[in-house]
């Protein structure tokens, strides 16, 4: 921290362009993600649910191989996933680096493979009565999960969504290896690499402060929603 | 009409196979209330979901109105259990919708000829007001009627009934017995009532099977009764039982 407080505000306008900036770069990214999870992780996660031994979609095959993908996806280290993904990167979009939008690929794939596990966690938390009541009604298989399984289990999948959103900011943090920018990639350029350590605090602090709203705004909404 | 012929159900245990039904033959008649009863284990809760296909049986055939429950296809399949209406010892309300949506949810789920209205429904099961209340501020006696009331409201052909009064005190079993008489005198249908309670079976079925390790061990024509005494308040009854006052 420097001497005193009104060279601090200073350094905090001058370097504000930058830090806006890298804010944007993260929230494209954890647009991204959270677009990815929804639209595929919250898709995947209820036919890992489905397809499970006992469920009314039991397969092994697809069970098995959609349990392998979240795996494979979640144990990778996941600087080396970013690394391994940069052909296919290059390939679909154009270009691997330099970019909020190509850094945001792997965001998504970890985005599917974490959500989807969420999800799935959330839908075993269901009692086994509510599947048992749709079928005696002679409930479809998207009958129920739209108006049985979300239903009793949306404060939890949302708990779950916070839960998931709070790790894409930390592994966004990462993508300045690629040139993807974002927040952290600006806490380590100029505070690490520059010993401006009084900017690197300020970014964390802004972090920080995301995650605090978006847990207690996600805590709260789960909680009016259960009405259980 | 319900008929099961030479119906078996073999489970995977620990120590190789057992058969929770064994070699079941019954028929139950259009109208009827008939009794399961048993011990728990006894393969009775197995038994009824045979007539809903919640559970299939290892072999044997499962006819309702001459039709074998197990050749169907999975949309006539559907079809079969829309005309069903089953209640549960759990209640299974779903928690986070209200109680008239709990009632209305299996029209939600296929179009029914002539339903009753979620208002007619609520008010033949007693919980005209409460409409708007969620599971969780109502007691169990009044949770059970939710599930009567969303069993009913189709208008089923056969009601099965899983132990629906032993998740509750005397006096509200007493309430729900009242309840599904009254909705078989007003609605006519075929009542299927498992339970281990002696007394529902004895104030409301005509028939009965008992069951013992899976096997029917006999069919008994139930000499009517109101069960037991009515007692004035809960007080009454704790000093009638506990002091033969």
């Amino acid at each position: 921290m420097p001497d005193n407080f009104p060279e601090y505000i200073q350094r905090v306008i001058e370097y504000w362009p930058a830090l806006f900036e890298s804010l944007w770069e993260t929230g494209i990214m954890m647009g991204f993600a959270m677009v990815a999870a929804i639209l595929l992780g919250l898709p995947l996660g209820t036919l890992l649910f489905l397809t499970a031994k006992g469920q009314p979609m039991q397969n092994i095959f697809i069970y098995q191989l959609s349990n392998a993908f979240v795996n494979i996806v979640r144990s990778f280290p996941f600087l080396l996933l970013v690394v391994a993904m940069q052909p296919f990167i290059r390939e679909v979009y154009g270009r691997a680096t330099g970019d909020p939008v190509a850094a945001s690929f792997p965001m998504m794939l970890i985005a599917i493979a974490l959500y989807a596990r969420f999800v799935q966690q959330s839908l075993l938390d269901v009692p086994k009565g509510v599947t048992e009541t749709a079928r005696s009604m002679g409930a479809s298989i998207p009958q129920l999960v739209w108006k049985f399984l979300f239903v009793e289990a949306r404060s939890s999948l949302i708990i779950g969504f916070t839960t998931a959103f709070v790790s894409f900011i930390s592994y966004s943090t990462i993508m300045g290896v690629v040139g993807g920018g974002g927040i952290g990639d600006f806490a380590i350029r100029y505070g690490y690499q520059r010993y401006e350590t009084d900017i690197m605090y300020t970014a964390i602090i802004v972090i920080i402060i995301i995650v605090q709203l978006i847990q207690w705004w996600g805590l709260r909404l789960a909680k009016k929603l259960d009405k259980r | 009409m319900i008929k099961m012929n030479n119906v078996t159900r073999t489970y995977q245990g620990q120590d190789g196979e057992f058969n929770a039904v064994d070699d079941v033959s019954l028929e139950i008649g259009e109208n009827e209330i008939f009794g399961l009863i048993g011990e728990s284990g006894a393969g009775k809760s197995t038994v009824l979901r045979f007539i809903n296909a919640l559970e299939t049986p290892t072999s044997g055939v499962v006819e309702v109105d001459g039709t074998d429950v197990f050749s169907l296809s999975k949309k006539k399949l559907r079809a079969h259990q829309k005309g069903i209406g089953m209640i549960f010892q759990q209640f299974n309300l779903l928690n986070n919708k209200t109680v008239r949506e709990n009632v209305q949810l299996p029209l939600e789920l296929h179009k029914y000829k002539d339903p009753l209205s979620v208002r007619e429904v609520l008010e033949f099961v007693g919980l005209s007001g409460k409409s708007d209340r969620h599971p969780s501020q109502l007691s169990g006696g009044e949770k059970q009627r939710v599930g009567i009331a969303r069993a009913l409201i189709t208008r089923p052909k056969i009601l099965l009934c899983d132990e629906p009064t032993s998740a509750l005190d005397e006096s509200t079993t007493e309430e729900i017995v009242g309840v599904l008489k009254r909705a078989h005198e007003k609605f006519g249908m075929t009542v299927l009532v498992v339970t281990h309670e002696l007394n529902v079976i004895k104030s409301m079925c005509e028939r009965c099977a008992v069951l013992e390790k899976g096997h029917l061990v006999d069919i008994i024509d139930v000499v009517p009764g109101a069960g037991r005494p009515d007692y004035e308040s809960y007080h009454q009854r704790v000093l009638e039982v506990l002091k033969n006052a």
